[in-house]
């Protein structure tokens, strides 16, 4: 990918408000995650405060159950769903674009076999199965970040073999594959370039599916027990019945809160992402 | 038509027996005792004889191929095995909650449907203006939201804080409510679920409606209709949200893998009492036969799904049903 091309892709965003905002809200909670333990008031595993309290000038979201700094928790939580979230989805855009090359490329039996069991996949319920993986794996960081790409890999497999297709029909790439081009140099060369803007977008839109995901299996207590995400929040936020009581609006409002925000932020990028890199979209708008 | 329907019959047979196979080696190479997984975690507080009379019913010590044809044996006759913890074969349960869960994600998929595909229409008919932006940005938002976060809020809103509707459960229990009441204590309880549910199933068919709309009033006929001074109402409704509503149709079937998945979250935060909530119960308890079990069930009735859409779909669609033979 030339300089150009990328100059002219951020003048195509920045001139997309939406994208704009994507982009924005994901850096300031990469910043978030990246400064935690600075902005965070306390250790969100010391209990600092007696259980249950309100939000006071000391504790900015009151104290959970176990007395702990809520404000501090969720500052942290933002770590663990931003690295599951792109962990996850890099490991199952990596296998969908190695899928998905391989299925356009090389096409014929190879193809409709793969594409069998994509929709196999697809066709499975993930989430269920996803709790059935994760119940029986036991509960660990790498064992959700593995459930989730193991499942997730499907449909971005689809798109990318889709667009292998197109461009094996380049002028280019038949010219290549005329003269006696490796197979090796034709994909590093000439397919996978096209193919990484496409990547590009599925992983963002992955990485928002897998942040939603992870809050989930947490929520049902099937998270890694000794990082608390969001979703591990609302958990025992359910657990101790907070929702029932005034502390819904510290407890319970701000972990869904940010987790609706940071998806938005991945969704907003991807999308706008898509509609530059596929510009026959951006004129139909 | 036949050819496309027995290839996806085929491929629904064999994505059901890699399910079941997953189902039979899971326990058996998990490291640790295969007992606790084929039986739970009460496994500890059984005696030797017990403890023989399982290994005994799934022949574990048998050889693993024949193990696997007592296992579909048992699958096939019905027979999903005993749930040690809660002390009552595991198909009595299923029975019990999958009613609820029917109830709940069957009428969560047709709401939902028709939402999305009446926005998705206005969407599309008022493309790119303030409307189109709005519809667009506020079901990406509820796309965005955790289903079961929503779930808690509306609890917290309706239930806890308003007072309006029951906070947990299909009904009221020890109520004995007969007839018409009972009625209206069920509905009662459904609303918050089936809100949620449909609140975030609702974006994939708004998202699909509103992209296939675009492309059915880029078409000829549609032009030449509006030429002819059909009326607005007329190319809306019956030219053009007819045509889009297609690729909804398998979309309609599809999505249910989603919202069985998503009934299975908004089941547990409302105590709903359906196969999902089972499924959370017994992950809690590790009840690992009975987790078994209901993701079984769930499979089992996507899958099914899945196949009654392929078999309506050719009708919907004559094209398909001529290009496959």
């Amino acid at each position: 990918m030339d300089k150009q091309k990328w100059k002219h892709y951020w003048r195509v965003l920045s001139s997309n408000n939406l994208g704009l905002f994507g982009v924005a809200l994901l850096v300031i909670f990469l910043c978030i995650a990246l400064f935690a333990p600075f902005i965070a008031p306390f250790d969100p595993t010391e209990r600092v405060g007696s259980p249950f309290m309100k939000p006071n000038g000391v504790f900015l979201l009151g104290t959970n159950d176990i007395g702990q700094d809520i404000f501090s928790e969720l500052l942290y939580g933002t770590r663990v769903s931003l690295l599951i979230g792109v962990i996850a989805a890099l490991i199952s855009i990596i296998l969908g674009c190695l899928i998905g090359v391989i299925a356009g490329y090389f096409g014929g039996k190879v193809d409709s076999f793969l594409m069998r069991l994509v929709d196999l996949v697809l066709v499975i319920p993930f989430l269920p199965l996803m709790i059935l993986l994760a119940a029986f794996i036991g509960p660990s960081f790498w064992n959700i970040v593995l459930v989730i790409s193991l499942i997730s890999w499907a449909s971005p497999a689809r798109v990318i073999r889709s667009q292998v297709l197109t461009l094996k029909t380049k002028g280019y790439v038949e010219a290549a594959r005329s003269i006696g081009t490796g197979i090796g140099v034709i994909l590093t060369r000439h397919i996978l370039p096209g193919v990484i803007p496409i990547a590009l977008s599925q992983f963002v839109l992955a990485a928002s599916h897998s942040i939603l995901i992870e809050a989930s299996l947490s929520f049902l207590g099937l998270g890694d027990p000794f990082t608390k995400s969001w979703g591990t929040i609302l958990y025992y936020a359910q657990a101790r019945g907070a929702f029932l009581t005034d502390a819904w609006i510290w407890w319970v409002l701000p972990p869904g809160l940010l987790l609706t925000t940071l998806v938005i932020g991945f969704a907003f990028t991807g999308y706008s992402l898509e509609e530059i890199l596929n510009p026959r979209l951006r004129k139909e708008r | 038509m036949w050819k496309f329907v027995t290839g996806k019959l085929l491929q629904y047979v064999i994505v059901i027996m890699l399910m079941l196979t997953l189902n039979f080696l899971l326990p058996r190479l998990m490291p640790g005792n295969p007992l606790v997984f084929l039986a739970g975690e009460d496994v500890g507080f059984m005696t030797s004889k017990e403890k023989e009379a399982i290994l005994e019913k799934h022949g574990l010590n048998d050889s693993i191929v024949q193990q696997y044809g007592t296992y579909l044996k048992n699958i096939f006759t019905g027979d999903f095995g005993f749930s040690y913890q809660q002390k009552r074969p595991i198909i009595e349960l299923l029975k019990e909650r999958l009613p609820w869960t029917m109830l709940l994600t069957g009428l969560g998929l047709v709401l939902s449907t028709i939402i999305g595909v009446l926005f998705g229409t206005i969407s599309a008919w008022r493309r790119g203006t303030k409307t189109d932006a709005n519809l667009l940005t506020m079901f990406m938002f509820l796309s965005a939201m955790p289903s079961f976060w929503v779930g808690m809020i509306l609890v917290s809103v309706f239930s806890a804080q308003l007072g309006w509707l029951p906070v947990f459960g299909a009904e009221s229990a020890w109520s004995n409510l007969k007839g018409m009441d009972r009625f209206i204590d069920i509905v009662k309880h459904l609303i918050l679920p089936l809100t949620t549910l449909v609140l975030i199933s609702v974006t994939s068919t708004f998202m699909i409606m509103r992209y296939s709309m675009l492309n059915v009033l880029g078409e000829d006929y549609i032009m030449m209709a509006k030429a002819k001074g059909v009326k607005e109402k007329v190319i809306k409704y019956k030219h053009a949200m007819r045509n889009a509503l297609l690729p909804v149709a398998t979309v309609f079937m599809l999505s249910l893998g989603f919202t069985l998945g998503g009934a299975t979250v908004i089941e547990t935060v409302f105590a709903y009492p359906g196969v999902g909530r089972l499924m959370f119960e017994s992950v809690l308890s590790r009840d690992y036969p009975l987790i078994q079990a209901t993701f079984l069930i769930i499979t089992f009735s996507v899958v099914i799904a899945n196949f009654l859409a392929d078999l309506i779909y050719p009708i919907l669609d004559p094209k398909v049903g001529k290009h496959n033979g």
